[in-house]
C-alpha cells in the first residue's frame, strides 16, 4: 500500500484518487478507489469534518454506480456522519438510501434505516414512519428488519411524539396475539416499555396477564439478546393479582437464572426479587437457584464480576440472606484481584458478617489490612472496626486484639487508621477498654491525617484521668494549633475549654486561655473565631457575675455522648426502588434512579391485591416434594465449617479427596543452594537505585 | 442503550467512532480520553459524569485496546459488558487485536458494529457462526478462544490444532464470499428457523469436538487450611454438523443421571468411563449452578434434566458449571518460610507435590514464590525443574516443562538482601500469597466425565465423529504462608 489510511488528508487529495471511476476494468484503480474511501471514514472518525463535507458528490456518484456491499456501508456510514450537518447535502442521497430500503437484501435494508433515522429532517422521518407503518405486521419481512422498524420508533418519539399513538395500539396488538413472531413481540415489548417510560404525559406500561404468561412461554424461542428484551421490563408492566399467578411466573422465569449470558440470568433475578413482593412464602429451592445462579456469575471478567457484586451488596441490604445463600469464602479476595473488586468484595464481607462466621471474617480481614493498597489497607481497618460496634459484645474483643496486632505493624497509615475507629469503639464501649488507653496514646506523635488526630485528641480529652501527663500528651497538638486544619483546631479548642472546666488549676487556664487567644487572635477564621468567644463569654460569667455556676457551663461543654449505633440499612422505599433496577447503572452505584439520571422517572411498586405490605412477610420454607429433586442433593455445605469441624486435622476431608495421599517418586535435593543463575540485572548492578526504588516502595504508598 | 462504540489504542488514539444516536457528539472522545486513559488513578470499570456513562474494558489479547460504550441513561450494565466481551471476541477472531492491523482494517470493525448492534444501539446478535455468515468478509482462520479464558487456554487452543494443523474452514463459512449485492440472497431468518443456526449447512465429514476445561481456583491459609476451593468448568465444542442436528449430552451428574431416557447408571458404564479418561473418581458429581448457551433448551433441562441443544455451526461455549465438593486438587504446596538469624534475610522450604495419577504429567508447571523488597539475588537450590530469580518482579520463578503424577520436588532457597536494609521492613513485608500456574491434560478436577453426546439428523443419517478431550488448568490457585 502506498499510503497509510488511518491518516489526515485533504478532501482534493482523495478526489484525486477517486477520479477515473469509469475505468472499472482495471483492478488496480479499484483497490485504489477503494482505499480512498477508506480513507473518508478515518478522516471522519479523526474529526476532519471540514474536509470531509466537500466529498458529497463524489460519495453519490459512487453510490450510483458500485455494487460493492463494502462501497455501500461506506457510502451510508458518511451519510450517518455528515448528514446531521449537511441536511440539504443528504437530500440529495435520499433516493438512494430509499433504493436500499426496499431491496430485498436484509443487510442494506437495516442499513437504510439507521442512515435514514440519523439525519434530523422531517423527509427522513416520514419515510421511517412510512416503512415502519408497512412493516410491522408483514411477515415477509425478514424478523431482523420487523425488529429494526419496531426499535426506530423509540427514536422517531423524541420527534414526533404525537405521531406514535397509533403504533402504540399496533404494537400491543402483536403482543397480545399468539401468533406473532417471537423475536417481534419482544421487541415490541421492549419499545412499548421505553415510550412510556420516558415520556411525562404518560404512565409505566401495565400489561395483561396473558401476555405476560405468552412472554414468559416464548422466552426458549428467542436468541439471547431478545431473552433481555423480553425479561427487563417485566418488572413493573407485568402485575400479578394473585399469589398463585406470582407463583407462576416465577416458575417460568427460573430457568433463565441459568443462562450464560450475565444480563439475563440478572434480568431473571430482577424480575424474580420483583415477584417476591407479590407472594406469601417461596420454596427453599428458589434461594438455592438464585444463589448458585449468583456463584456462577462470578466466573465472568472482572467487569462483570464487579456488577454481579454490586447486586450481591444490594440484595444483602435490602433481603438480608433471605433470598442468597452464599458462602463467604467467595468473597475472599484474590490478591491479583482488581482494586474495585477487592473493594467491593469487602464490603460483601462486611455485610455478611454474623456471630457465626466471624471469626473467619477477621482472620481475612487481617490479612487485607496490610495490603499494599493505601486505601485497601484503610477500608479493611475500618471494617474490622466497625464490626466492633456493628455486632455487639460478642465480637468486639477479637477485633480489638486484631486491631491492637496491628498497632504494632506500626506503618502509619495503619495506626492512624486504628486511631480513628477505635474511637468509635471507645463511644460504644468506654469503660471496657481502658487499659489499652496508654497505649493508643503512645502513637501521639505519628498520626498525621486530620480525622485520626481528632481522634487522638478525643481519646486523651475522654480519659484524662488515666493518663498522668495528659496536658503533655495534649501538647503535642494544641503547641502547634496554627498549622492545623480546621477541624483539627475545633478539636483542639474544644478539649483545651474542657479540661480547664474539669480542674481549673493555673496550668489548664494557661492553655486554655492560650488557645482562646490565638483562636480570637491569630487565626483568621470565623466560625472559630466566633465559637472561641462563646466559650470565653460563657467562662468570664462563671468568674465576674456568677451569673452561671460551674456546673451548668460543664453540662453546657462537657456533656455526656449518647452512645454511638451504626445503621449500615438505607431507607426500605430506596431500595424497594434499588430492586426494581437491579444489573443497571444505579444498581452499581446503589443511588436511586432519579438521584444519577435527573430525567428518569421513580419507579414504585405497583398497586395489587397480592402486595405484600412489608418485606418480611415473605417465608422461606423448605421443600420436600418439588419438583426441582436434584437441588435437594446440593448439600448446604460451606467451606468454613468444614474447617471447624476437622480442627483437629488441618485439611477437610469431606471436600477435597487427595489431599493427604503420600507421592511415589520424591526427588530429594542434591547439592548447596547456588546464587540464581540469571546475569544481573541493571537493577542490582547500581545498588543507590534500588535503594531509592526501595524507599518509594516501602514508603508505604504515601508517595504513590 | 448504546448510544456510541469508541476504541481506542492503548495510548488513547480513537480508531473507531459508531455513533448510534445523533445526539452523540464527537468531543465526547476527549472528555473520556482525559477522564480516564490519561488518569492514573482509575478504580473503577464505569464511569458516570452528568448524565453521560461510559462502561469500557481492555481487549484480551494483543495490544491492550480500549472498547468504550457510551450511554445516556440508566440502561443495562450487564448487557453492555457482556456486549463488549462478545465484540472483543468477534474483533479477535478477526484478528484486530493489534492498533496497527485495526488502523488498516477498521472498516471490518465498522461492519462488526453494524451487524450487532442494532437500531438505538441494541445488540441484536452476536453469535460467532450467525455473525460471520452474515460478515462480507470471513475471518483468515476461525480461532477457537473465547475472550475470558484466553490467557489459560491459549496453548490448549493450539494444542487444538491450531498450530499444526489448522481446524479446516467450515464449508460453510466460505460460502456467501460473492460481494456483490446484484445477486440479493434471501434474507436468512424466517420464522420457523432457529436464530442462531441457518439452514443449510453440509459437511462431508461431521464432526464434533467437545473440550472439558476445568479452571480450578485455591486458597490455602497459612496454617495449610484450605480456604476456599472450587472449579468453574466450561464445556466447549466445535460442531462441523449438516442440516439441523439435535444433540443430547449427559454427564456423571446428579441431574441428567436422573433425567433422560437412558438415564441407567451402570458398573458397566462405570467401567467403561474409566477407559475413557483413567483414574478419575467416576462417581457423581454435584453441580452447584450451571449456565447454558442460548441454544440449550432451559425449561427442558428444569422439567427432565435432559441437556438438548440445536448447535450453532463452529465453535461455541455449550455450558459453565461450578462444583466446590469432593475435589481432586492437584497440586499440594508446602511452604515453610523463616526469617534467618540476621532478620534480614528470608529463607524457604517449599515441597511441591503432585497429586494426580502417576500416568498423566502437568504441563508448564511454573510456581511463583515472591520475595521481599531489597532482595538482590537468592541462593537456590531445587530438586528438579528451574528456579530463578527475577529482581523486576521480586520473585523466584520455579518452573517445570513436565511435572510428572504423584511427584514430590524440594526447594530450598535464601534471600541475599541488600546491606541497608532494615530488619523491621522484611517483617512489615506483606507477603504476597504464592501461586501456581499448570495444566494437566486428561485429568478432571471434579471426576466430571461426559457419558454420552448423541446426534440425530431427521432428514439425513449420518455418523458423526466426535473427540472429546479434559483439560485441568489454575485459575488462581494460591497459597499463604
Amino acid at each position: 500500500m502506498d499510503q497509510r489510511i488511518f491518516a489526515r488528508y485533504k478532501a482534493s487529495e482523495l478526489k484525486n484518487d477517486l477520479q477515473g471511476f469509469d475505468v472499472k476494468k482495471s483492478k488496480n484503480s479499484a483497490l485504489k478507489r477503494k482505499n480512498a474511501l477508506k480513507k473518508i471514514i478515518a478522516n471522519l472518525t479523526l474529526g476532519n469534518y471540514n474536509e470531509m463535507v466537500h466529498m458529497f458528490p463524489d460519495i453519490i456518484n459512487y453510490w450510483k454506480i458500485e455494487d460493492d456491499m463494502e462501497v455501500r456501508e461506506i457510502c451510508h456510514e458518511y451519510i450517518r456522519c455528515l448528514g446531521p450537518l449537511k441536511p440539504k447535502s443528504a437530500k440529495e442521497a435520499l433516493p438512494l438510501i430509499l433504493k436500499d430500503l426496499n431491496s430485498k437484501n436484509e443487510k442494506l435494508q437495516l442499513q437504510a434505516l439507521n442512515t435514514l433515522i440519523s439525519v434530523p429532517t422531517s423527509e427522513f422521518y416520514n419515510e421511517v414512519f412510512q416503512f415502519t407503518s408497512d412493516a410491522i405486521n408483514r411477515k415477509s419481512q425478514s424478523s431482523n428488519v420487523t425488529k429494526t422498524a419496531i426499535f426506530s420508533l423509540i427514536q422517531l418519539d423524541d420527534i414526533e411524539h404525537n405521531q406514535i399513538f397509533p403504533f402504540l395500539e399496533r404494537l400491543l396488538d402483536i403482543l397480545d396475539n399468539p401468533n406473532s413472531r417471537p423475536a417481534v413481540q419482544a421487541a415490541c415489548l421492549k419499545t412499548l416499555y421505553t415510550i412510556h417510560e420516558k415520556n411525562n404525559d404518560m404512565q409505566f406500561l401495565c400489561l395483561k396477564s396473558n401476555i405476560v404468561f405468552n412472554i414468559l412461554s416464548i422466552l426458549s424461542k428467542l436468541n439471547e439478546w431478545d431473552t433481555v428484551y423480553a425479561l427487563e421490563h417485566l418488572p413493573i408492566s407485568a402485575v400479578p393479582q394473585t399469589h398463585s399467578e406470582a407463583l407462576k411466573m416465577i416458575e417460568m422465569t427460573l430457568p433463565q437464572l441459568q443462562h450464560v449470558n450475565s444480563s439475563v440470568a440478572l434480568n431473571a433475578m430482577k424480575f424474580i426479587a420483583y415477584l417476591l413482593n407479590y407472594v406469601d412464602h417461596i420454596n427453599e429451592s428458589i434461594v438455592h437457584k438464585c444463589s448458585n445462579s449468583v456463584i456462577s456469575l462470578l466466573d465472568k471478567p472482572p467487569e462483570l464480576q464487579f456488577l454481579v457484586l454490586r447486586n450481591v451488596i444490594l440484595l444483602l441490604l435490602s433481603r438480608e440472606d433471605s433470598l442468597l445463600h452464599i458462602d463467604v469464602a467467595y468473597f475472599f479476595i484474590d490478591y491479583h484481584d482488581p482494586i474495585y473488586i477487592k473493594d467491593t468484595k469487602l464490603e460483601c464481607l462486611y455485610l455478611l458478617a454474623n456471630k457465626d462466621n466471624l471469626p473467619i471474617i477477621l482472620n481475612e480481614l487481617s490479612q487485607y489490612a496490610t495490603d499494599i493498597d493505601t486505601q485497601m489497607s484503610r477500608k479493611t481497618i475500618r471494617a474490622i472496626g466497625n464490626l466492633a460496634v456493628k455486632l455487639g459484645d460478642d465480637s468486639v474483643d477479637d477485633s480489638v486484639d486484631i486491631l491492637l496486632n496491628l498497632l504494632e505493624f506500626g506503618v502509619d497509615y495503619v495506626v492512624e487508621e486504628i486511631i480513628s475507629v477505635f474511637r468509635n469503639i471507645l463511644r460504644k464501649y468506654p469503660e471496657r477498654f481502658t487499659d489499652v488507653i496508654p497505649n493508643l496514646i503512645h502513637y501521639s506523635n505519628s498520626v498525621q491525617e486530620a480525622e485520626s488526630k481528632n481522634a487522638m485528641i478525643w481519646i486523651i480529652t475522654r480519659y484524662y484521668n488515666l493518663l498522668p501527663n495528659y496536658l503533655d500528651n495534649f501538647s503535642v497538638f494544641s503547641s502547634k494549633i496554627k498549622d492545623e486544619s480546621l477541624d483539627v483546631q475545633f478539636s483542639i479548642l474544644n478539649s483545651s475549654v474542657k479540661f480547664f472546666v474539669r480542674s481549673p488549676s493555673k496550668e489548664t487556664e494557661k492553655i486554655c486561655i492560650g488557645i482562646l487567644t490565638i483562636c480570637t487572635e491569630e487565626i483568621n477564621n470565623a466560625d472559630l473565631r466566633s465559637r472561641a468567644f462563646m466559650y470565653w463569654r460563657l467562662l468570664s460569667m462563671v468568674q465576674n457575675d456568677n451569673s452561671v455556676s460551674n456546673e451548668t457551663v460543664k453540662e453546657i461543654v462537657d456533656g455526656e455522648l449518647p452512645l454511638i449505633e451504626l445503621d449500615t440499612k438505607l431507607d426500605s422505599q430506596i431500595l424497594e426502588e434499588l430492586e426494581l433496577d437491579i444489573g443497571s447503572i444505579s444498581s452499581i452505584y446503589l443511588k436511586p434512579v432519579s438521584q444519577i439520571f435527573r430525567l428518569n422517572k421513580s419507579k414504585y411498586l405497583p398497586k395489587s391485591p397480592a402486595l405484600n405490605a412489608s418485606r418480611r412477610q415473605l417465608e422461606v420454607i423448605e421443600d420436600s416434594s418439588s419438583t426441582y429433586n436434584h437441588e435437594r442433593f446440593t448439600p448446604n455445605r460451606s467451606f468454613s465449617d468444614i474447617n471447624r469441624d476437622s480442627s483437629s486435622s488441618p485439611v477437610r476431608q469431606s471436600s477435597v479427596q487427595n489431599y493427604n495421599s503420600p507421592a511415589e517418586t520424591v526427588n530429594h535435593l542434591r547439592g548447596k543452594m547456588k546464587l540464581s543463575s540469571r546475569s544481573p540485572s541493571k537493577l542490582s548492578r547500581n545498588p543507590s537505585k534500588l535503594i531509592r526504588r526501595l524507599s518509594v516502595r516501602t514508603g508505604l504508598g504515601k508517595n504513590k | 442503550m448504546i448510544n456510541a462504540v469508541m476504541i481506542f489504542t492503548p495510548r488513547g488514539e480513537l480508531l473507531v467512532f459508531k455513533v448510534f444516536k445523533s445526539s452523540v457528539k464527537r468531543t465526547i472522545s476527549d472528555i473520556f480520553r482525559v477522564q480516564v486513559i490519561n488518569n492514573d488513578n482509575i478504580r473503577s470499570p464505569i464511569l458516570t459524569l452528568g448524565s453521560t456513562t461510559f462502561h469500557f474494558i481492555r481487549t484480551t489479547a494483543g495490544s491492550k485496546l480500549w472498547l468504550v460504550a457510551v450511554t445516556r441513561s440508566n440502561a443495562d450494565s450487564g448487557a453492555i459488558w457482556e456486549y463488549l466481551y462478545k465484540l472483543n471476541s468477534l474483533m479477535e477472531v478477526y484478528g484486530l487485536t493489534h492498533e496497527d492491523i485495526l488502523k488498516d482494517e477498521f472498516i471490518v470493525c465498522h461492519e462488526l458494529l453494524d451487524i450487532t448492534l442494532g437500531m438505538n444501539g441494541l445488540p441484536m446478535d452476536t453469535e460467532l457462526s450467525s455473525v460471520i455468515g452474515k460478515m462480507t468478509l470471513k475471518p483468515a482462520q476461525v480461532l477457537t478462544s473465547s475472550a475470558d479464558r484466553s490467557d489459560i487456554l491459549a496453548s490448549s487452543v493450539t494444542t487444538l490444532g491450531h498450530n499444526s494443523t489448522p481446524i479446516s474452514m467450515p464449508k460453510f463459512l466460505s460460502r456467501n464470499s460473492n460481494r456483490s449485492v446484484t445477486q440479493e440472497f434471501e434474507s436468512q431468518f424466517s420464522p420457523s428457523n432457529i436464530p442462531w443456526r441457518s439452514r443449510d449447512i453440509k459437511y462431508k465429514k461431521n464432526e464434533m469436538i467437545v473440550n472439558v476445561i476445568e479452571k480450578i481456583n485455591v486458597l490455602v491459609g497459612k496454617d495449610d487450611n484450605i480456604l476456599r476451593a472450587y472449579v468453574d468448568g466450561t464445556i466447549d465444542i466445535t460442531a462441523h454438523l449438516s442440516g439441523m442436528p439435535m444433540c443430547q449430552i449427559g454427564m456423571n451428574d446428579l441431574s441428567t443421571i436422573q433425567g433422560g431416557e437412558n438415564a441407567h447408571w451402570t458398573n458397566e458404564d462405570r467401567a467403561s468411563n474409566r477407559d475413557a479418561m483413567p483414574d478419575v473418581s467416576g462417581d457423581r458429581v454435584i453441580l452447584e449452578g450451571s449456565k447454558f448457551h442460548q441454544c440449550v433448551a432451559l425449561d427442558k433441562y428444569n422439567k427432565d434434566n435432559v441437556i438438548w441443544f440445536i448447535p450453532p455451526d463452529g465453535q461455541f461455549e455449550l455450558m459453565k458449571y461450578h462444583v466446590s465438593n469432593n475435589l481432586n486438587l492437584p497440586f499440594r504446596i508446602t511452604p515453610q518460610v523463616t526469617l534467618t538469624s540476621h532478620g534480614t534475610a528470608l529463607s524457604y522450604a517449599i515441597k511441591l507435590k503432585s497429586l494426580f495419577p502417576r500416568k498423566l504429567s502437568a504441563e508448564n508447571v511454573v510456581l511463583r514464590i515472591p520475595v521481599p523488597p531489597g532482595t538482590l539475588d537468592c541462593k537456590i537450590n531445587a530438586s528438579d525443574g528451574k528456579c530463578k530469580f527475577i529482581p523486576e518482579e521480586n520473585c523466584m520463578v520455579w518452573s517445570f516443562h513436565r511435572f510428572n503424577g504423584s511427584t514430590e520436588n524440594h526447594l530450598n532457597a535464601q534471600t541475599v538482601p541488600t546491606q541497608s536494609i532494615a530488619s523491621q521492613s522484611i517483617k512489615q513485608w506483606t507477603r504476597p500469597p504464592m501461586s501456581l500456574d499448570f495444566k494437566v491434560l486428561m485429568f478432571s478436577n471434579t471426576g466430571l466425565i461426559v457419558r454420552y453426546l448423541k446426534v440425530q439428523e431427521k432428514n439425513m443419517h449420518y455418523n458423526t465423529i466426535k473427540w472429546i478431550k479434559y483439560i485441568s488448568a489454575a485459575g488462581s490457585y494460591e497459597v499463604r504462608y
